[in-house]
C-alpha cells in the first residue's frame, strides 16, 4: 500500500510540475507580447499607415527604394550604418533597424526592391547591432573595468570591417533565393 | 473652404484606418502563432534548465584553433536560445578577459539572425526581421528560405565577427601594455 501511495504521489509531483510549468510559459509569453510585442506592432502599423495613405512617406520611401534596390546602395547604408560615432546612437532597442526593416518590407511588396536583395538588406540594416549596449553587455559577463575600456573601441572598430563584409557574405547567399518564377 | 477641410478630414482618417488594417493583420497573422511558440520554447527552455550550457562556455575558455567555433558559433548560438537577449551575454563569465568583448560581439550580433525561426530569442526586436519578411509574404513567397539562409549567414558572420573583434582586442591590450 506504501509502495502505490508513493508511486501516486511520484506521478502526481511530477504532472503537476509540467503542468505548472507549462503554465508559467504561457504567462511569460503573453507577458512578454502584451508588454513588448504589440505595442511595437501599434506603432510600425501607424508609420505604415502614414506611409501607404499619405504622400509624405512616398518621398522617404522613394529614397529608401532607391539606395537598397542594388548592392552598391546596401554597401554604403552598412558603412553609414557602422561609423563608430554613429552606431551606438542608432543601437538603442533596435528602433532604427525596426523602423528601416519595415519600410524596406514594404518597398518589396511594392516591387520596388527585387526580394532576394532582402537577405543583404537584413544585414546592411543591421551592422550597429548591440553597439549602444557594449559596456553593459560586458559588465553581464563580469568582465573587468580594463576590459570594458578597450572593449567598447574593439567592437566598434570590429563592425566597420564586418558590417560591409556581412552584406557581401548575405548578398553571396541570396544566389537563387526567390528568383524562380 | 469646406471642401479643403473634408479633403483633409479624409486623409487624416485614412492614415489610421489604413494603419487599423495593418494592425489587425499582424495581430491577425504573425501573433497567434508567435504566443504558442513562445509558450512551447519558454516551457523546453524550462524543462531543460539553462544552467546545462555552462560547461560549455568552460569548455569554450581554452585556447586553440578548433575552440574558434565553439567560443564564437556554438556557445553565441546555444546562449541566444536557451538565455535569450540580453541574459546571454553572462555567458561571458567563463571566458578570459581577453575573449569578453568578441563574445559579446559574436552574442548580440546574432540575437536577429535567430528571429527567423526562433522569435523567442528576441520578441521585442521581432520587426528587424518581420518588417522584411512582410515584403517577402506579400508578394506570395514563402518564408521559409529567408529564415533559414538569415540564420546560417549569421552564424558565418558571427564567427567572422568574433575572430576579428578577439583580434582588435589583442592589438589593443598589447598597445596599452607597451604604453
Amino acid at each position: 500500500m506504501d509502495g502505490i501511495n508513493k508511486l501516486l504521489v511520484t506521478i502526481g509531483r511530477s504532472v503537476g510540475g509540467v503542468v505548472g510549468t507549462l503554465y508559467q510559459a504561457g504567462r511569460d509569453s503573453v507577458d512578454t507580447t502584451i508588454r513588448n510585442v504589440i505595442p511595437f506592432m501599434a506603432f510600425i502599423s501607424f508609420i505604415i499607415g502614414l506611409i501607404l495613405a499619405t504622400g509624405v512617406g512616398t518621398v522617404i520611401a522613394e529614397g529608401i527604394s532607391g539606395t537598397a534596390n542594388n548592392i552598391v546602395g546596401l554597401l554604403i547604408v552598412s558603412v553609414v550604418c557602422a561609423i563608430p560615432i554613429l552606431s551606438p546612437l542608432l543601437g538603442p532597442g533596435a528602433v532604427i533597424a525596426q523602423i528601416v526593416g519595415t519600410l524596406v518590407g514594404t518597398e518589396i511588396g511594392r516591387g520596388n526592391i527585387p526580394p532576394q536583395l532582402a537577405l543583404p538588406a537584413l544585414f546592411a540594416i543591421n551592422p550597429q547591432v548591440g553597439c549602444d549596449f557594449i559596456p553593459v553587455g560586458l559588465a553581464l559577463g563580469e568582465a573587468e573595468p580594463e576590459t570594458v575600456e578597450v572593449g567598447v573601441p574593439a567592437v566598434l572598430f570590429s563592425r566597420l570591417i564586418t558590417g560591409p563584409l556581412s552584406v557581401v557574405i548575405a548578398y553571396f547567399a541570396s544566389f537563387g533565393l526567390y528568383t524562380s518564377n | 473652404m469646406t471642401e479643403t477641410l473634408a479633403h483633409w478630414a479624409e486623409v487624416f482618417i485614412g492614415v489610421f484606418n489604413q494603419g487599423g488594417q495593418v494592425l489587425l493583420s499582424l495581430m491577425g497573422g504573425i501573433l497567434p502563432t508567435l504566443v504558442v511558440l513562445l509558450t512551447a520554447v519558454n516551457a523546453l527552455i524550462r524543462l531543460i534548465g539553462p544552467e546545462k550550457i555552462e560547461g560549455l562556455g568552460r569548455a569554450a575558455a581554452q585556447p586553440g584553433i578548433q575552440w574558434y567555433p565553439v567560443r564564437y558559433m556554438v556557445l553565441p548560438f546555444l546562449a541566444v536560445f536557451f538565455l535569450t537577449n540580453p541574459m546571454a551575454y553572462t555567458m561571458g563569465r567563463f571566458l578570459p578577459e581577453r575573449f569578453k568583448p568578441a563574445f559579446y560581439d559574436s552574442a548580440v550580433s546574432f540575437v536577429h539572425p535567430i528571429l527567423g525561426i526562433f522569435p523567442h530569442a528576441n520578441p521585442g526586436e521581432l520587426f528587424v526581421y518581420a518588417g522584411i519578411a512582410a515584403g517577402i509574404t506579400t508578394l506570395g513567397f514563402g518564408l521559409g528560405d529567408l529564415a533559414v539562409r538569415y540564420l546560417l549567414v549569421g552564424l558565418v558572420v558571427i564567427f567572422i565577427r568574433g575572430i576579428v573583434t578577439e583580434t582588435i582586442t589583442r592589438i589593443m591590450l598589447a598597445r596599452k601594455e607597451n604604453a
